[in-house]
């Protein structure tokens, strides 16, 4: 026996019969619950179908993934160019580019009913009834474990006005889903909101098993060159680790105020990252543009995360989750009460 | 015939990517830099190690994503993409033609002999030869002549006869002749007239078009435009047909973010996965 790690590098035994639990159910309340082997999850527009992956990395490994957002009918997507680059970090404007529900359901739950690992879809839509028509399609289908609802859409019946920015809007969305379907709902808020606790306590309210957050936040780049936005849609979602800081604070936050799970997300590039997001409150993560520049970390960050655990005599994941938060008697703003958490953290 | 294991695998089951001796699956790895050379006036050739029966299945048209920064830096985030420039199953190397223009490709511009990068690859399609065709035109535009190096290497290797004409600013940053395979027609055109013809390369394809069974480019957005004028008098029903590489701004590389895609005919498809070699009748501008 040397350090206890193997030829490659792994953990030994990570694989097999864990001495740590790392399992996490993101759907406690619900009858059919989001059971996941471990905390981490690939993020909704950074993994495709899942299928894109495969043949890369082994995503039957990870705690689940969540599909490219899908929408009512097909859609072609935004002009080029959807990407560009920011500081440590990205733009992207791609314009749910998807096959809509219906050209969805003939191609993927059927695939996702052989895998092992769960398979969540994303949802976006332009009016409350087709959230629900889409949550009513799903429902009947096999392979999928859950329905993550993406309201950081234009509510068109509101002259577009995002869904997630508003409190009741983002509720009466989750009101409809919730009625359309038994299986596990997360609501992903955006962090647009005014008041991301107030969002997220109002779909909690409105029967969500879960919150995952941040979705990304609005910014753009300006070519100099031409003088000229860099992206034809102009504004883009801005992901990677330069918004870490704010998706860590809104997690903590929202973790303070809601009891449903939350589901962090926001720049995670390593271990030392989702650490951080779990003790702000966070029971499981998502991993997103990171997976672009080096696939095989979502993977690693799983073996890693048990032999932190090993390591630190955490012997279950529940353990660690909402360390740093004042009620646990680890922060010095706040005193417990959530409302002066957010007062001191706003101020501060 | 175009690969598209990537995109076909449906994963069922999938365990991490074993080389099966059949297909060669996008992984990464880790590579060393054994050789830089100067090429092209400001450009060079970065030599680096890779496992051999990859090298040995690679077809030219197939790129690698590099990471551009160090260990522990986040930026620049994203990967860059490098088609092959040669792959050399003997030394169990690849060579890639690195032009420093932005903030990855100056990085990568400046390791050293030892230095290690990280790849992800082999990525997208190939150009493919029709079993048919005997006579080759080659078009490049500046760093555009990478791929087509390797293409022109393989043409070579199947003794068939191959024209490669290449376009650049100056004199200076056109591709050594000592690059190509001595078997190889070169042809080259300056805009400044600093050697061979006086303008861009794409005036000289009239005269190759009838002979050529099949053309292949790689090179800017303009030049196929240009490319498609200057040929399409001499073409009868799409012959010789025409495939080209083309540059997107990229992320993942394997058709997930779908920031890369290119209109066609036959709707949006991911130059990673689906590309970046298309048919230029194909693409809608």
């Amino acid at each position: 026996m040397t350090d206890g790690r193997g030829p490659n590098g792994s953990v030994e035994g990570a694989a097999e019969a864990p001495a740590v639990d790392l399992s996490v159910d993101l759907a406690p309340t619900n009858p059919r619950e989001l059971r996941m082997a471990n905390p981490i999850i690939a993020a909704s527009g950074c993994f495709g179908y899942g299928q894109e992956y495969a043949g890369v990395i082994d995503v039957q490994r990870l705690g689940a993934f969540v599909s490219k957002g899908v929408t009512p009918e097909p859609r072609r997507g935004n002009p080029m160019p959807r990407i560009a680059e920011s500081p440590a970090g990205m733009l992207n404007a791609i314009g749910l580019q998807n096959p809509g529900i219906r050209g969805f359901v003939k191609k993927y739950p059927r695939l996702w009913a052989t895998w092992r690992v769960p398979a969540l879809v994303n949802i976006s839509a332009e009016s409350v009834e087709d959230y629900a028509m889409m949550a009513a399609v799903l429902d009947e289908q096999p392979g999928i474990a859950g329905i993550e609802v993406n309201v950081s859409c234009p509510n068109v019946a509101r002259g577009g006005y995002c869904f997630g920015w508003d409190a009741e809007m983002s509720a009466e969305v989750t009101r409809a889903v919730r009625a359309a379907t038994t299986l596990p709902v997360i609501v992903k808020l955006s962090p647009g909101a005014v008041d991301v606790v107030g969002v997220a306590l109002a779909v909690e309210e409105a029967g969500a098993d879960a919150v995952s957050l941040i979705n990304t936040l609005v910014g753009m780049a300006i070519d100099v060159k031409r003088r000229r936005p860099v992206l034809a849609n102009v504004t883009g979602g801005v992901s990677g680790p330069a918004i870490k800081p704010i998706a860590l604070r809104m997690v903590y936050q929202v973790a303070a105020a809601v009891r449903v799970p939350v589901i962090g997300m926001g720049g995670i590039m390593g271990l030392e990252d989702a650490l951080e997001f779990f003790l702000a409150g966070a029971s499981a993560v998502q991993v997103g543009t990171a997976i672009f520049a080096q696939p095989g970390m979502v993977i690693r960050l799983i073996d890693e995360l048990e032999a932190w655990m090993v390591k630190e005599g955490v012997g279950a994941l529940a353990e660690i989750v909402g360390g740093a938060q004042p009620a646990n008697g680890r922060s010095e703003v706040g005193a417990g009460a959530p409302d002066l958490v957010l007062g001191a953290v706003a101020a501060g | 015939m175009v690969d598209l294991e990537v995109r076909t695998d449906l994963g069922v089951g999938a365990t991490a990517p074993e080389d099966d001796g059949s297909v060669v699956r996008a992984r990464e790895f880790t590579s060393e830099v054994i050789a830089v050379e100067p090429a092209m006036g400001d450009s060079l050739l970065l030599t680096a190690t890779a496992p051999e029966s990859m090298v040995r299945q690679l077809r030219a048209g197939r790129f690698f994503n590099i990471l551009c920064r160090v260990d522990g830096s986040y930026d620049p985030l994203l990967r860059r993409p490098y088609s092959v420039f040669r792959a050399d199953p003997a030394a169990s190397t690849l060579t890639f033609l690195v032009r420093p223009y932005g903030r990855g490709s100056a990085w990568l511009a400046e390791r050293s002999i030892g230095a290690t990068l990280d790849l992800f690859g082999p990525l997208g399609n190939t150009y493919d030869i029709a079993p048919r065709a005997r006579h080759l035109l080659l078009v490049a535009g500046g760093v555009g002549a990478a791929p087509l190096v390797m293409l022109a290497d393989e043409a070579v290797r199947r003794g068939l006869s191959v024209t490669f004409a290449m376009g650049a600013a100056t004199a200076p940053g056109l591709l050594e002749p000592s690059l190509l395979p001595s078997e190889v027609e070169y042809v080259v055109a300056t805009e400044d007239g600093g050697k061979g013809h006086h303008g861009y390369v794409t005036d000289l394809l009239p005269d190759y078009a009838r002979w050529a069974d099949q053309i292949f480019a790689c090179g800017p957005e303009p030049m196929y435009r240009s490319l498609r004028s200057a040929i399409e008098p001499h073409r009868v029903g799409g012959k010789p047909p025409v495939q080209i590489s083309v540059e997107r701004e990229m992320a993942c590389g394997v058709g997930a973010c779908l920031g890369c895609v290119v209109e066609t005919r036959r709707g949006m498809r991911a130059s990673c996965v689906d590309g970046p070699v298309f048919d230029l009748d194909e693409v809608i501008w």
